[in-house]
């Protein structure tokens, strides 16, 4: 069976998910009976566009010169096209804008207005957006899936069908690296923020514009796309109490450790609220976590605290959790066994 | 508060075997009650109490009774006590500048009241780090404790960190 995608964004995510794309052809085919055929890659400034399918591998050895090649189209965008060009499923790996949710947002709906089901491991549209997406995909009978969306490749979202006999009561979760890695070297080392906050730069581990992993912007985000998927609840990110981390201090950190606490930035969903503030936590619980991994602590009714735990970012990270969402919509679609 | 009713032979280094699993596990022992006058088939009664983290509670102490299982150590009981509603905070701020003992009264005053204090700070024009261990009444819950800690640091512009 033939599965036709549009890609819209060639960033580090997409170009990882294309990657892997080609590398697992011959696994699809044989475990799932499947051929994905990526007949279009939107980027800022145009498209790539091969209705017969693009030669994945010929995209991936050229690498940044892909504008060379012959079906690249300039000036074309994915929000005028995707309804012409004959996709099963469009999935979307642009950038987060925190404030609008775009062109993420406008992508999503377009495709879902086209009857086109989505998967995106850009979080915005979700985190502003999440009830007209569900609703829209509802309306179209689309399937709408995001695992990249939060913890990367961790199942944090999906775990909610493998724990259909349960009830997840409550969220306890590191979803931000950049933050936990600061927090990490300023509890080891004892240096202040400024100069952990420099390091993790140096390293990568923070943006050079850090301002939505420090001040608990991007946790609260993901924090609420949890809660909504696992809890149920209709929240958006201006529902969430967000306080940073800039303010600790080396000393706060040290007064802490003789009663045997940490500080974490912890993101929490608990009786209706949101929340993602530094906490002091037992240094023997699960949540304490180092350098730049995410943890999800769900509380549940019948089995207590279940912990998820992994890399929370990362190119082959995201693209794997893509192709789990594309196999599950394949399923569901009844394109595979 | 958690009190553990055992018994453990009469043999050097029992007493350690039953307290090292205890400490690993994260337990702040209260007091350690040895009943040598009560030995029979050479088998001592130790009464134990501790203090376990709420956060870690049950995974620490089904763990401690794992351990203490291994090596033999017969649990006859374990008791639950009246837990105080204890709470640690840390302020990072001005917390001395902005009159630290009014602070403390302001919360005395809603029966929360601040049983220890201990401060870090470096140069007098820096700010200060404070950590305070708070008692607060059993009817009060967590999130009207964090409403009266919070008016208070936002009028004192203190930095709060609660456990």
């Amino acid at each position: 069976m033939n599965v036709k995608i549009c890609l819209i964004g060639k960033g580090i995510v997409g170009t990882s998910f294309l990657q892997l794309l080609n590398e697992k052809k011959q696994f699809f085919k044989q475990r799932f009976n499947l051929e994905f055929i990526v007949n279009s890659i939107f980027e800022i400034d145009g498209a790539l566009i091969n209705e017969k399918g693009i030669d994945l591998k010929e995209i991936l050895d050229v690498g940044d010169d892909f504008r060379n090649l012959p079906y690249w189209r300039r000036d074309v965008k994915a929000v005028d096209l995707i309804s012409k060009l004959g996709v099963d499923i469009c999935i979307e790996t642009t950038p987060t804008n925190p404030n609008t949710g775009e062109p993420g947002l406008s992508h999503i709906i377009e495709a879902l207005n086209n009857h086109i089901d989505v998967i995106s491991s850009n979080k915005g549209p979700f985190y502003l957006e999440y009830n007209k997406i569900k609703k829209l995909a509802e309306q179209n009978k689309c399937y709408v899936k995001y695992e990249a969306t939060v913890a990367s490749c961790v199942p944090s979202l999906r775990i909610k069908e493998a724990l259909i006999g349960n009830e997840i009561l409550s969220i306890k979760a590191i979803l931000n690296g950049t933050s936990n890695y600061i927090l990490s070297r300023m509890t080891a080392e004892g240096v202040n923020f400024p100069l952990a906050l420099k390091e993790a730069q140096e390293l990568g581990y923070a943006e050079s514009d850090p301002t939505l992993d420090i001040n608990g912007y991007d946790a609260a985000g993901k924090l609420v796309i949890l809660a909504n998927e696992l809890l149920g609840w209709s929240k958006s990110i201006n529902d969430v109490k967000v306080e940073g981390i800039s303010k600790i201090t080396p000393h706060a950190i040290e007064l802490a450790k003789p009663d045997g606490f940490v500080i974490k930035h912890l993101a929490m969903a608990e009786k209706d609220e949101l929340s993602v503030e530094p906490r002091l936590i037992d240094k023997y619980s699960p949540l304490n976590i180092s350098g730049n991994l995410n943890v999800v602590k769900l509380e549940t009714k019948y089995a207590g605290p279940i912990i998820l735990m992994g890399r929370g970012a990362g190119g082959f990270e995201a693209a794997s959790a893509i192709i789990n969402d594309l196999i599950d919509i394949t399923r569901k679609k009844g394109y595979s066994p | 508060m958690i009190n553990l009713e055992v018994k453990i032979p009469d043999t050097p280094g029992s007493l350690i075997e039953l307290i090292r699993p205890i400490s690993k596990y994260g337990g702040n022992i209260y007091g350690i009650l040895h009943f040598h006058d009560r030995k029979l088939n050479n088998m001592i009664p130790v009464n134990i109490s501790f203090e376990l983290s709420e956060e870690v509670q049950e995974v620490s102490l089904q763990n401690i009774k794992k351990e203490l299982k291994e090596k033999n150590i017969q649990i006859e009981n374990i008791n639950y006590g009246i837990e105080k509603n204890l709470i640690t905070i840390i302020l990072t701020g001005h917390v001395f500048d902005t009159d630290v003992m009014d602070t403390i009264k302001r919360l005395a005053s809603k029966n929360i009241n601040v049983l220890e204090l201990q401060a870090k700070f470096t140069e007098l024009e820096e700010v200060s780090n404070v950590k305070l261990r708070i008692e607060f009444p059993e009817d009060m819950n967590k999130k009207e404790l964090n409403n009266e800690l919070r008016k208070i640091c936002e009028e004192k512009k203190l930095f709060l960190i609660t456990s």
